[in-house]
């Protein structure tokens, strides 16, 4: 093996790990989760929390839900740490209170319960955090006959 | 020699000339407003001028139309199946889904490389059948490999039964997202301006890669295989390279195509692809031996602005709207049919033509 | 030392039938004895499976034989085949638009097919004299653009026939329309031979049978050997006189015709006609048929079609019973996609002397 051809290898490996690189990089960054927000009373530890009259989260400045008590919201965001605004009215006409709030999500959970009274009342993720588990619906379950005609498409050109 | 220029000429661009009195009546008749009209041009060029563009390295190579172009889409959906069951969004899951497509689509376009040049004189054909031969081994991955070989999680992809992949694949979650990335707005006109630059961006590597060795090459052995070869180039590499670089593009030109759609029609979405495309390219003034960029944006303009008005205007004229379905579809085939006669019939003229000129100089010489 | 040369000459002749026979043939014929042994122990009956391989063979083998002329004359696959069928279809849209019924159906239906079937294989075969080297790629496009053509000319044709129109509109072919009444079974009734789970076609081979033996002696007359000398060597079949472009022309016409009446035999047996898109791939089974056969690029024997159809056939029908009996899983149509296709890509890259 000559020198060129060394170079050439060692730059082939190097163009080869930047690109496996990129695709880690790919892989903590794209991660899509769907947040769903509960605005509901919930017992943790004995002690109860309740629920204020309404939250409004804001989720890179645009309004995802406005959550009265009782009620669920949800959003979707892709990376491993979600941020959002929200905005928190005790009582009915009281005056309302921002707060940001900064929360990473695991990576292997598609869908995440965050019980906001609780994420504001200072717990821990072990209690404001669930993992959502979807029902499958009764379309997903029905059994699905694969076309693979090869005229079936002759007509479709990719319109929408 | 100037008569023959402007015969030459109108040869050419015959073609491109029938599309625009094609569009030019048909479009007053469907009745669409020309900023619909317009706004759907621009989306289709932002959604199918990368895949086009794959076309043009195999013509400079002289391999004709790629017809198995659709190798590369195939693995361009492989990819975003993937990363739609990781749960991968946005434009991070595209790269990640082309980082994918692209070991996936060199493989594909290695083994059409060597099956074509096995088959020198008749690539086209064969590069036809091989799209359908690797469209089996598609289906075979997809629909019976994913889910017990190749881990498929969500229940929202994957079939009831436990194995392959559902009818349509949604990609929601990447839906447009190259497309809105840089938002403009234009006169009502909605310009997709990150695909375009990517588009642009593939454009300069086309005209880069024509100046260097390799594409020299190419070209060469495009113009006459036999020469090349004396020359000291090799040419069976240099015909597999221009494949694998054709289908890689193509990989990736699928996943700007499908994030464009929205969703995936797994088992049909690649399907039509080549022949849509190739009609494109050959709507814009391209034969089988010779193709630029610009014809790639004038076929763009000329085939979709057919496709558009047709069925539209075939309704008006004769009350059935599948008749200008029919017709577009018919189009879109007797382009091709004509194209490839011209260029049959040109070759052999040409051929001729050289046989002539060998004779006449073999007789001046026993003179 | 004469037991090591006789072993060296089994082990080398083995390996030239292999060479002559070609190995995915190999492979195929075995894959489909391996079916046949298999299908009896997996709860598949196999008097039905073979009358099933039969019946198909019957329906297939005269658009398998429009293959023959074509490659004769050098003028390769008729990927064009398409072309034919149309006219099949229009001589069988006709006949039933005109009110004929039973098997006299099918008869005018041969009949109305003929001027059709020669005047597209006529303006077909001048085309492909004009682009020689390049036949089977515009064959294809030439099929593709006649088929998406007469899906239009479906619509607007004047039938009438209330048996074939879409009811609704009372204009308008559908896209199926079933023989019940008109030829369905027209020629497999002809002395049918039932021996409780077989069933033998009897009248449907024969029409084949008679069909291939035409071309058989075709191919044995004058104009057929100048036909094969085109194939083999066109400059040397011009220096002997032959008319080149008129041997292809008349091979091709030959060809187109034999798709039209393969179209109308597939019809009686499948009992409906098939329009619009239907068409479309239909050249390719039989294409990989003859191929499977044994045929090559530029050689192909009315016994290559007769092998190939069977293996085919066979193949085709016995997969989805025998798997799904098996493992409940059903990849027929894969298989048979990789299968056909595969042999295509094969017979493309061998080298073959002579014409392209």
């Amino acid at each position: 093996m000559n020198k060129t051809d060394k170079k050439i290898w060692i730059y082939r490996g190097l163009a080869l790990i930047v690109v496996i690189g990129i695709a880690a990089a790919m892989f903590v960054i794209g991660r899509g989760h769907t947040i769903y927000f509960d605005n509901k009373s919930a017992e943790v530890g004995g002690t109860t929390i309740d629920a204020p009259y309404s939250i409004e989260v804001y989720v890179k400045g645009e309004k995802a839900a406005k959550l009265k008590s009782g009620e669920r919201g949800m959003a979707d965001t892709m990376g491993q740490t979600f941020d959002m605004q929200l905005v928190v009215t005790k009582e009915k006409g009281g005056t309302s209170s921002r707060v940001n709030v900064s929360l990473p999500i695991p990576y292997n959970m598609d869908g995440v319960i965050l019980n906001l009274p609780v994420l504001l009342a200072g717990k821990g993720p072990e209690d404001y955090l669930t993992e959502f588990i979807p029902t499958p619906s009764a379309e997903e379950e029905a059994d699905e006959e694969v076309v693979t005609d090869e005229t079936g498409d002759l007509m479709d050109f990719g319109d929408e | 020699m100037n008569k023959n220029n402007i015969s030459d000429l109108m040869r050419r661009f015959s073609v491109p000339l029938m599309f625009v009195l094609i569009c030019a009546v048909c479009a007053p008749v469907s009745g669409l407003s020309p900023s619909y009209l317009a706004n759907e041009i621009v989306t289709r060029m932002g959604r199918n001028a990368f895949l086009i563009l794959s076309l043009l390295i195999p013509i400079m190579a002289g391999m004709g139309l790629n017809f198995s172009m659709t190798l590369g889409a195939m693995a361009g959906e492989i990819g975003l199946i993937l990363v739609c069951d990781w749960q991968i969004v946005g434009i991070p899951g595209m790269i990640l889904a082309m980082i994918i497509s692209v070991p996936i689509s060199a493989l594909l376009g290695l083994f059409c490389g060597k099956v074509l040049n096995m088959a020198k004189g008749r690539e086209m054909i064969t590069s036809y059948i091989i799209s359908f031969f690797i469209n089996g081994i598609y289906q075979l991955v997809v629909l019976y490999m994913m889910g017990p070989i190749i881990p498929i999680k969500h229940t929202s992809i994957k079939l009831p039964r436990g194995y392959g992949i559902r009818n349509t694949v949604s990609l929601l979650s990447m839906r447009q997202k190259l497309d809105n990335l840089i938002p403009l707005t234009i006169a009502g006109i909605k310009i997709p301006v990150a695909t375009f630059i990517v588009v642009f961006f593939l454009c300069l590597v086309i005209v880069w890669f024509r100046k260097t060795k390799l594409g020299q090459d190419m070209r060469a052995v495009g113009q006459d295989m036999e020469v090349a070869r004396d020359a000291g180039i090799d040419v069976e590499r240099t015909r597999i390279i221009s494949m694998v670089l054709s289908t890689v593009f193509a990989g990736i030109g699928m996943i700007i195509y499908l994030q464009n759609m929205g969703n995936i029609a797994t088992y049909s979405s690649h399907s039509q692809i080549g022949m849509f495309c190739i009609a494109a390219l050959l709507v814009g003034g391209a034969s089988v031996d010779k193709a630029s960029i610009g014809n790639v944006f004038l076929g763009i303009i000329l085939f979709h602005t057919m496709f558009i008005v047709a069925p539209k205007a075939g309704t008006v004229i004769t009350g059935d709207s599948m008749i200008g379905e029919y017709f577009r579809v018919f189009v879109s085939y007797a382009v091709i049919t004509v194209a490839l006669i011209m260029y049959e019939t040109n070759k052999r003229r040409d051929k001729s033509k050289a046989g002539k000129q060998l004779a006449l100089e073999q007789e001046a010489a026993n003179e | 030392m004469s037991e090591k040369t006789q072993e060296n000459s089994l082990k080398g002749r083995i390996q030239g039938f292999v060479k002559t026979f070609g190995l995915p043939r190999l492979i195929i014929t075995g894959f489909l004895i391996l079916l046949l042994i298999v299908a009896p122990f997996v709860g598949a009956d196999l008097p039905t499976q073979i009358s099933n391989i039969i019946n198909r063979f019957s329906w297939n083998g005269i658009l398998v034989l429009a293959m023959v002329p074509m490659v004769h004359s050098g003028c390769g696959l008729n990927f064009g085949l398409p072309l034919g069928i149309i006219s099949g279809l229009l001589g069988a849209t006709m006949s039933i638009e005109f009110g004929f019924t039973g098997s006299m159906s099918f008869f005018m239906a041969a009949l109305l097919a003929t001027p059709f079937a020669l005047v597209f294989g006529s303006v077909y075969g001048w085309l492909l004299n004009k682009i020689k080297g390049g036949e089977m790629m515009i064959a294809t496009y030439v099929g593709f653009s006649s088929v998406s053509l007469m899906c239009m000319m479906w619509l607007l044709l004047p039938y009438h026939s209330p048996n074939m129109v879409w009811g609704m509109a009372g204009k308008g072919l559908r896209t199926t329309i079933s023989l019940e009444g008109y030829y369905t079974q027209a020629l497999a009734n002809i002395l049918q031979i039932n021996i409780g789970n077989l069933s033998i076609p009897t009248g449907a081979i024969l029409f084949f049978a008679i069909l291939a033996f035409a071309m058989w002696a075709f191919l044995h007359t004058k104009t057929g050997t100048a036909m094969t000398a085109v194939g083999s060597n066109p400059d040397f079949a011009r220096s002997a006189g032959i008319n080149v472009d008129r041997i292809r022309l008349i091979s091709v016409v030959m060809s187109t015709w034999l798709a039209a009446i393969g179209i109308l035999v597939y019809e009686q047996g499948f009992g409906f006609i098939q329009l619009y898109m239907a068409p479309f791939y239909m050249a390719l089974p039989a294409v990989s048929a003859i191929l499977i056969g044994g045929a090559t690029v530029n050689k192909a024997t009315i016994t290559n079609v007769i092998v190939g159809t069977i293996l085919f056939q066979g193949i085709v029908t016995m997969t989805p019973t025998v798997m799904n009996n098996m493992i409940h899983l059903d990849m027929s149509e894969v298989i048979r996609i990789i299968v056909s296709n595969g042999m295509i890509l094969y017979a493309l890259t061998r080298k073959t002397e002579g014409t392209k």
